[in-house]
């Protein structure tokens, strides 16, 4: 197995003095489903957004597909992002437009400047974009508006419009924090299963240790921006848990220590 | 017993009494000041009634030779403000992109690009006419630039906020998937903005429908010209019409735009 992501003893000091990530090292194989978790501000927004350069990192260095990433500027920091898909807490689709076109936008890397901004795509993007949306359960709805369609429906579009830029890495910031149980389960099997297909690696920033636990093949454990906890979720310990949230498993679930 | 109870707390009424004190101050001292009294406007209302009467009652229909022309004036500034709107909302748009830390390639320079539209905007739109005026003589070009100078500044402004506003996420996306700045902008701004940008630019047209009227009469043409000549030939029956012309003429286009707008905000 290759080697398609690495951090070098990453660290991160945002303007105001907070320190987001000290010293982080690990690295990421092809078709690795990866969870991060942490409590909030542990810095796991800071590592997924310092991998495609939303955010430059303060010392250390990321090596993605063989470039270093902190160097990428211009036209190569955009063929770097065209080979890392992104999904967002809040889905972030252009609301105004059609689901296809928000699929579509996927290519936008592929494609040059002025056929871009007229959007005007090939017809085989727009099969491939139809099939995506077929293979989530979203053909249906390729003609209505974003703003139209329902938390999980949209999350599904940023699935595919991810998966359209045919990347070799997913990052997924809090992918299912804004959704209901049911439609988070539909979410994160997707994600399992298209990524699993495509041998995409995945990087998945998750609240919801249940979830961590039953979809990933490794997880990365994030206190105060240090990894203190990186292998496979059948090592993750109680004792674990407690050092990464500060509070035993049993408070982590809601209403969990009444029912014992 | 017979004590009242008060209904608001007693700092609050402080602050009221204080206010109401303050007010009054400031209206004795302004009043001294600029030598405004309000009893000799009082006085003299006998002579401004007259005059109301006498010179302005009844409104009086102009010439039927210059009816045409008093028409076509009308136009004329219904045009100047169109014109000069939708030049200066086109320059506002690509300046505007510019104008947002968010969206702006050179996100260090946005700051600059908001602080000069910040200065041209608090420069009346007569200031600029007389300025322009000044330097390059009288006509509707002059009123043109003096019109589209305000509104471009305004509306560059209005633009970087509702693009702050609206897009912010979805940039985000695009910049993930390698798009690039005019991509960016073609595919996420544009779509997520356009009914705020139209919004802001139909107001703007309200605004520079008055605007038109007045630099007009300094000089610009159209109505406010035609309007200025009459007062200066003390033919104020005839002025008086075309004051209710522009009245009718600012009423119907206010009307309308803002059933456009309202349309836009479904």
């Amino acid at each position: 197995m290759d080697s398609i992501l690495k951090f070098d003893n990453v660290s991160k000091i945002y303007s105001n003095g907070t320190q987001a990530l000290k010293n982080v090292s690990f690295s990421v194989n092809e078709g690795e489903f990866i969870s991060v978790i942490g409590p909030s501000g542990s810095g796991k927004s800071t590592i997924l957004r310092s991998i495609n350069k939303l955010i430059d990192i303060s010392s250390g260095e990321i090596y993605f597909d063989g470039d270093t990433v902190s160097v990428q500027k211009g036209k190569n920091l955009r063929h770097m992002r065209r080979k890392i898909g992104m999904i967002f807490q809040n889905y972030n689709l252009v609301y105004s437009l059609s689901v296809l076109q928000n699929v579509l936008h996927g290519c936008l890397g592929y494609m040059n400047g002025i056929s871009g901004v007229l959007g005007n795509y090939s017809e085989e993007d727009k099969k491939r974009a139809l099939s995506l949306l077929q293979e989530l359960g979203m053909k249906q709805f390729c003609y209505n508006r974003a703003s139209d369609l329902s938390g999980g429906q949209k999350q599904r579009v940023g699935i595919a419009r991810a998966i359209m830029q045919n990347p070799k890495l997913l990052l997924c910031d809090e992918p299912i924090a804004s959704l209901d149980p049911s439609s988070a389960k539909t979410i994160m099997d997707l994600l399992k299963d298209m990524t699993h297909k495509r041998n995409i690696a995945c990087i998945v920033n998750l609240h919801q240790l249940d979830a961590a636990l039953k979809y990933s093949t490794r997880i990365i454990g994030l206190s105060k921006g240090t990894v203190i906890f990186d292998g496979a979720p059948s090592e993750m310990t109680d004792d674990v848990i407690e050092s990464i949230y500060g509070t035993s498993r049993e408070n982590l679930m809601m209403g969990g220590a009444e029912n014992e | 017993m017979n004590k009242k109870i008060p209904v608001i707390a007693k700092n609050q009424k402080i602050v009221y009494t204080a206010f109401i004190i303050v007010a009054i101050i400031l209206f004795v001292l302004t009043s001294l000041y600029t030598k405004f009294n309000i009893f000799t406007l009082l006085k003299n209302s006998d002579e401004f009634w007259s005059f109301i009467v006498n010179d302005f009652l009844p409104p009086a229909l102009p010439k039927a030779s210059s009816i045409g022309g008093v028409l076509s004036s009308v136009l004329v500034t219904l045009a100047l403000a169109m014109a000069s709107t939708t030049v200066a909302a086109i320059l506002a748009f690509f300046v505007a992109l510019f104008g947002s830390e968010k969206i702006s390639p050179f996100p260090k320079l946005a700051k600059y690009v908001r602080a000069v539209a910040t200065f041209l905007r608090n420069i009346p739109a007569l200031v600029w006419a007389f300025i322009l005026f000044s330097s390059l003589g009288i006509g509707t070009g002059v009123g043109f630039v003096a019109l589209c100078i305000t509104s471009f500044a305004f509306m560059v402004r209005a633009f970087v906020e509702t693009m702050d506003d609206v897009s912010n996420d979805s940039v985000e996306s695009l910049l993930t998937v390698g798009a690039g700045f005019p991509q960016r902008v073609a595919q996420a701004i544009v779509p997520s903005c356009l009914s705020g940008f139209l919004s802001w630019f139909l107001y703007c047209i309200e605004v520079n429908i008055r605007a038109s009227t007045i630099v007009g009469m300094v000089g610009g043409g159209g109505v406010g010209l035609t309007l200025f000549s009459y007062i200066k030939g003390f033919q104020y029956d005839v002025a008086l019409s075309i004051i209710l012309l522009i009245a009718l003429m600012i009423i119907v286009v206010d009307r309308i735009t803002a059933m456009l707008r309202k349309e836009l905000q479904k």
